[in-house]
């Protein structure tokens, strides 16, 4: 299948008009934007990390997104949560929801640490990444619920779930709860800073809201023969 | 040997096909050539995985009142159950998979090897 496609593609010639979303010939290679790939030196590098720099060598290469860097900064998930909270389009002004999300978390736990004695200092978390990527860890539920029809009823059958859609399922009941259920004059970072504090500390309604999927799932734990895969 | 046994069999064949002598024994509908692809065959349905792992976990939760700290242990094994299963979903190991028709076609789909 690839003679036929590579016998198709004529000399590669880099172009103006590339354009990301268009559909790349599947001869084009993904990019590498990770930078700790390109400092290994050559004697340590495994025979397959060699082949696929020679293969690198001669192929031509995809566009990048806007979306990957190689900064230090860039974080796969949080990047993934500010496409999720963005509304028509508008990234600059989700992105600016996140980063005033986490300059008040910091505030609030740096504030809890000067007010803290000096036992309890250490306990408390001050990186706002961290805590994101905590909370959002304690709002993943471990199995989910497919409605499933036997004899001509539908049963709500629990199912083990992928890694991508128990993260999309945290990130979605954060962003709706955020959405949702606050009061009319709080701003959004504020409630969403509250919400992942409250995560962290696995208190708060998401937590609650992901227990409540497990004691569904518990109770229906009769009808999971009535999955086939 | 082969060709000899083959020229024997299209012989047989094409007598079998003939009008000349009786009234031809096949009609067939359709050309006999092989194809090189298998049919379509009913996916037979599986069984539930990672359904003793599931319990367990349950179990857990009910006697701890649903707080995930204390259940680490079968919480870790339920995934490690899962894994395995989303590995095996489309490997050879696992037969009577739609991915055997996939184990069949690759050969099928090579040119035919003539053995001399």
């Amino acid at each position: 299948m690839s003679a036929s496609i590579t016998g198709l593609l004529k000399p590669w010639t880099p172009r103006l008009f590339l354009v990301r979303w268009s559909r790349y010939n599947p001869y084009y290679l993904e990019p590498e934007p990770r930078k700790e790939v390109y400092h290994i030196p050559e004697t340590e590098l495994t025979p397959e990390q060699k082949e696929e720099r020679e293969l690198k060598s001669v192929r031509p290469i995809k566009a990048a997104t806007n979306s990957v860097t190689s900064s230090v900064f860039n974080d796969p998930v949080l990047s993934k949560f500010v496409n999720m909270m963005m509304k028509d389009g508008d990234k600059i002004i989700a992105k600016g929801i996140i980063t005033q999300t986490l300059e008040n978390m910091k505030r609030k736990q740096v504030e809890k640490y000067h007010k803290a004695p000096e036992g309890k200092k250490a306990e408390i978390e001050c990186n706002p990444y961290a805590i994101f990527h905590q909370a959002l860890e304690n709002c993943k539920p471990v199995i989910g619920l497919a409605s499933i029809q036997k004899g001509g009823k539908f049963y709500q059958v629990p199912i083990p779930l992928t890694d991508n859609r128990r993260r999309f399922l945290a990130m979605k009941w954060m962003i709706t709860e955020c959405r949702d259920n606050k009061h009319r004059l709080t701003l959004m970072y504020e409630k969403l800073s509250q919400e992942l504090l409250a995560a962290f500390s696995k208190e708060g309604n998401v937590v609650k809201r992901k227990h409540e999927l497990h004691k569904m799932a518990e109770s229906n734990r009769a009808y999971a023969h009535y999955r086939w895969w | 040997m082969a060709m000899q046994g083959g020229t024997a069999l299209q012989e047989k064949v094409s007598r079998m096909l003939s009008r000349k002598q009786k009234k031809p024994v096949l009609k067939p509908n359709k050309p006999l050539v092989l194809k090189d692809e298998v049919a379509n065959r009913k996916i037979k349905k599986g069984e539930a995985t990672c359904v003793t792992e599931m319990s367990m976990m349950m179990a857990c939760w009910k006697q701890n009142n649903f707080v995930d700290t204390l259940c680490s242990n079968e919480m870790q094994s339920f995934y490690k159950c899962v894994e395995k299963a989303q590995v095996c979903c489309c490997h050879s190991q696992c037969t009577g998979n739609p991915c055997s028709r996939l184990i069949a076609h690759t050969p099928l789909s090579q040119p035919p090897v003539v053995l001399n």
